[in-house]
């Protein structure tokens, strides 16, 4: 088999480091050593800033042409040198698919946009244009052609971004994160999608992905970043994987029960989880009560609910977003709302805090009615994250976006239950005071906003797809946070795409289809038995009631009360 | 219908709008473009009508801002207003304000209403006249049609298209995010946190799609890079004209020497078009999109420049002055009937138009 990647103790760092930080510059990517054959599938994963992206950019030019800095060690890609070709000769070898597929588009129509890199390259209009049909054929979006980007869903526009790579006819294809902002279900089928197109075709695909569930069913090899000097992990997924503290919840099962080989997809950890469940009964109650879902309802009954909605009913002109929504959430109690994309969640959590004014139905705030109330004063009790946190950061430092919040509330520093210092500190950003907001990492940046909408010491906190672009240190972290906001007797509700994090932390799921609650109850009863929202776990052990891999690891260990 | 005969349409409408100042003609002149946009949007929401937009999204297809009628009336009475208040010329007198006022002060004679309501009726129908260009061609499509030397440029433009909508959609989600930390708008300083997250993100989306695009082959010097001394000879031609048709025009007004001015102009100009051409010859790229001309906009072309030539033949009914007395406007049937002409792209669309199409999408 031919090697159509081979990256020779390559090392590379950005030119701001250079000139920052004097000599001392840290390098993105410190000594990769590695070949990928012709047609594999390569999956890249680790920490987010441990330059997963760099790597990937390397292989078409664009590191370093694109970003300037300094490129050590040998790379050959095709047979070329990315290094002396740059990405204008690369572009014909190597197709790049971007981790936004709106900041990518340069045309309107997906056509054009298709098109775009085949006028680049003179391409004579009559081959052209045979061109853009096989590339619209070969990624079924013969029935979108005349369509505007902007009225595709997040998996066709991304769909799209990958005809435009490959219209060049490419022989490998680099596609950083491609799922990062899709729901799981366009996720799921876009890296099927990906996976027949490997085998068809021949292609050679490189893929970073944070949500090692989704992918590790189709990668033949994996690369494992882990930043700094540290050097890259490079083999088949389960020797990888034995070596990384980073897996999905059916290795992190099989890591604690010593199962071998280790099992990284859900077919390799079937055989493995119908031994251990062999002869076991499974005491439902008890595990219901170790869940904490025990007499859920008689605890709504007896307090009244901090934040209650009644028959809400919204409309973006004639199209009904919400068609009568009722929803109650309680102190000390995590709600997860789940569902597809455009069903209505945000709109949902939008309405609740009155940055959308219901046609109809009433939201009320401890027992007072919000209608007519101005968003600022809704928001000092009710903390809403965004999806895209970077809309909240303009201050120049990380203590002046609290400060901000709290002159803006009208409020001093004394004035609150938890002084803003204190509040960093407790959000891990201690030593983060000074720093420029933009410049954190993704983690960190969401935490600064979360410190800007919490600094008023709300009783509410809707969070609006926390986990967007998360690596699993920083959802530990948000984990951790939610379950501490919770004991601290706090009503939360988390609208999410992400299965695992909703079997984590939630009390009580919500599923939310065109605008109406179709389901309410506790996790396993909404997600356990579903195609769509079942965790690993539980498709792993179905009718055992597990969801998470701590569960099932600490029942399968016959630990006493099993709790974890 | 081609980008090339709407533009033909439009410049052709322009030219009688500004040419006349007879309001009987304006008026014509307007219902017909108004007819023409009318049509245009019937065509349109049938084309585009099956499109599953998400809620999220900024979606609405072009549209105008105003409706032209609306704005129509609030131009002539604009105009009426200020010409009114302002010239006090004019034979019919309909009130007096009070001398001592200054500027205002005077008889308000109808006369000088009438003549601000035309000049008001003159802007709303070019309003109309691009308003009309606004919903039938798209921006992109005449983007394609600049000479090959400036497709950077053309690609930039293309770009600046999809970022207006996008950044207007990023300032609502901006100003969401502020109004949920309680932000309120209260003076000039209060929009510093709205404009500085939609400029920075703004900064931050042009660069990942500078990389996109790079990615993607934009900008590649192929093979046939342009030597520098091509290059050269297109830039010294292109001054070269350019200095030629000034010193033309500058001719112009000297005595004696006028004679030579239209052959400057005439050779400085074909001297510019031959270095975009050239410098056109070293970009290397094709396009994809091409209209092709068809028989309709041939229909359209001759209606619209056959529109045209009564007004000039005939100009004796095409100026119209109310003062000094406020008289009824004369009306030439060949001028009016030549008007029609305008409407040709009306009739070739409602005619290119299959009924079933819009049920079939």
């Amino acid at each position: 088999m031919t090697d159509v990647i081979a990256f020779d103790h390559v090392a590379f760092r950005y030119p701001e480091a250079e000139s920052r930080h004097g000599s001392v510059s840290p390098w993105a990517i410190a000594d990769v050593t590695l070949t990928i054959p012709a047609g594999a599938m390569v999956l890249v994963v680790g920490p987010s800033g441990a330059g997963k992206s760099t790597l990937l950019r390397c292989i078409n030019g664009l590191v370093p042409h694109f970003t300037g800095g300094t490129f050590v060690g040998r790379l050959e890609v095709m047979g070329l040198d990315p290094i002396a070709a740059g990405p204008e000769t690369m572009c014909r070898h190597v197709g790049f698919v971007f981790q936004d597929p709106e900041a990518q588009f340069v045309m309107d129509r997906v056509e054009d946009e298709i098109a775009f890199a085949l006028e680049n390259a003179a391409m004579p209009p009559p081959e052209m244009h045979a061109r853009v049909e096989e590339v619209l054929a070969r990624l079924d979006l013969v029935s979108l052609r005349h369509r505007p980007l902007v009225t595709l869903s997040g998996g066709e526009k991304q769909r799209v971004a990958i005809a435009a790579a490959l219209a060049l006819r490419p022989r490998i294809l680099v596609l950083d994160e491609p799922t990062s902002q899709l729901d799981p279900q366009a996720a799921e089928e876009l890296l099927g999608f990906l996976a027949r197109l490997g085998e068809t075709s021949g292609l050679t695909l490189v893929l970073a992905e944070h949500r090692l569930e989704r992918v590790l069913d189709f990668a033949d090899l994996l690369v494992y970043v882990s930043g700094g000097a540290a050097p890259v992990i490079f083999g088949d997924p389960a020797s990888v994987l034995s070596q990384v503290d980073l897996a999905p919840p059916v290795a992190r099962v099989g890591k604690a029960l010593g199962w071998s080989p280790l099992p990284v997809t859900l077919a390799q950890g079937a055989r493995f989880a119908v031994d251990a469940m062999a002869g076991r009964k499974v005491d439902d109650a008890l595990l219901r009560r170790d869940r904490g879902d025990e007499g859920a309802d008689q605890q709504a009954a007896a307090r009244p609910p901090i934040l209650e909605a009644a028959a809400l009913q919204v409309a973006y002109g004639d199209v009904p977003v919400l068609r009568g929504v009722t929803l109650s959430l309680y102190a000390g109690e995590v709600t997860v709302l789940m569902g597809r994309n455009g069903a209505g969640k945000s709109t949902l959590l939008k309405s609740l805090i009155g940055l959308v004014r219901p046609q109809q139905g009433h939201v009320w705030l401890v027992g007072r009615d919000t209608a007519g109330v101005a968003v600022a004063v809704i928001c000092r009790e009710v903390a809403y994250l965004p999806q895209d946190p970077n809309a909240l950061l303009f201050a120049d430092t990380v203590r002046e976006e609290l400060n901000i919040t709290l002159r803006n509330h009208s409020l001093e520093p004394s004035q609150v239950p938890v002084a803003p210092d204190a509040l960093l500190a407790e959000l891990g950003l201690a030593d983060k005071r000074e720093a420029y907001p933009r410049d954190l990492s993704v983690g960190e940046r969401q935490r600064v906003a979360l410190a800007a909408i919490t600094v008023t010491h709300p009783k509410v906190i809707l969070l609006d797809e926390p986990t967007r672009g998360l690596d699993y240190a920083a959802k530990a972290g948000l984990i951790e946070l939610i379950r501490r906001w919770r004991a601290a007797g706090l009503a939360l509700l988390l609208v999410t795409h992400d299965v695992e994090l909703a079997a984590d932390v939630a009390d009580r799921v919500l599923l939310m289809v065109e605008g109406r609650i179709v389901a309410d109850g506790s996790p396993w009863d909404v997600m356990g038995h579903s195609d769509l929202l079942a965790p690993q776990i539980a498709r792993l052990f179905p009718d055992a009631g597990w969801l998470t891999a701590e569960e099932a690891a600490a029942a399968l260990t016959n630990a006493g009360d099993g709790t974890t | 219908m081609h980008p090339l005969a709407w533009l033909v349409w439009l410049g052709a409408s322009a030219v009688a709008t500004l040419a006349m100042r007879n309001p009987l003609y304006l008026l014509l002149l307007f219902a017909v473009i108004y007819v023409v946009t009318d049509v245009i949007r019937g065509a349109e929401s049938g084309r585009g009508g099956a499109t599953t937009a998400s809620t999220d999204a900024v979606t609405e297809p072009m549209m105008l801002p105003v409706s032209p009628i609306r704005f129509a009336l609030f131009a002539m009475g604009v105009g009426a207003l200020i010409n009114g208040l302002i010239s006090h010329f004019g034979e019919t007198e309909l009130l007096r304000l009070p001398e001592v006022i200054p500027l205002l002060g005077g008889p308000i004679t109808a006369e000088a209403v009438v003549y601000g309501a035309i000049n008001g009726m003159v802007l709303a129908t070019l309003f109309a006249t691009f308003a009309v260009l606004n919903v039938a061609v798209p921006t992109r499509d005449l983007i394609g049609y600049l000479p090959r030397a400036f497709y950077p440029v053309a690609v930039v433009s293309a770009i600046a298209i999809t970022f207006v909508p996008n950044t207007l959609y990023q300032l609502r989600q901006v100003r969401e995010a502020q109004a949920i930390r309680g932000h309120r708008m209260r003076g000039l300083r209060d929009w510093l946190p709205l404009f500085l997250p939609v400029l920075i993100g703004g900064l931050e989306r042009a660069l990942q799609l500078a990389e996109a695009m790079t990615a993607r082959g934009f900008a590649a010097k192929g093979a046939a890079a342009p030597a520098a001394h091509t290059a050269d000879i297109a830039r010294f031609a292109s001054i070269g004209g350019l200095a030629a048709v000034l010193v033309g025009g500058v001719l112009r007004l000297v005595p004696g020497a006028g004679r030579w001015s239209p052959v400057l102009v005439v050779g400085g100009t074909l001297l510019v078009a031959w270095a975009i051409w050239r410098s056109g010859r070293q970009v290397n790229i094709t396009r994809y999109r091409r209209a092709r001309w068809t028989m309709g906009d041939g229909v359209m072309v001759v209606g619209a420049l056959l529109a045209l030539v009564p007004l000039f033949l005939w100009p004796a009914t095409r100026d119209y002055s109310p003062y000094p007395r406020l008289l009824w406007p004369s009306f030439d049937t060949r001028v009016g009937l030549a008007l029609l002409g305008f409407l040709a792209p009306a009739l070739v669309l409602h005619l290119a138009r299959p009924p079933a199409q819009g049920e079939r999408q």
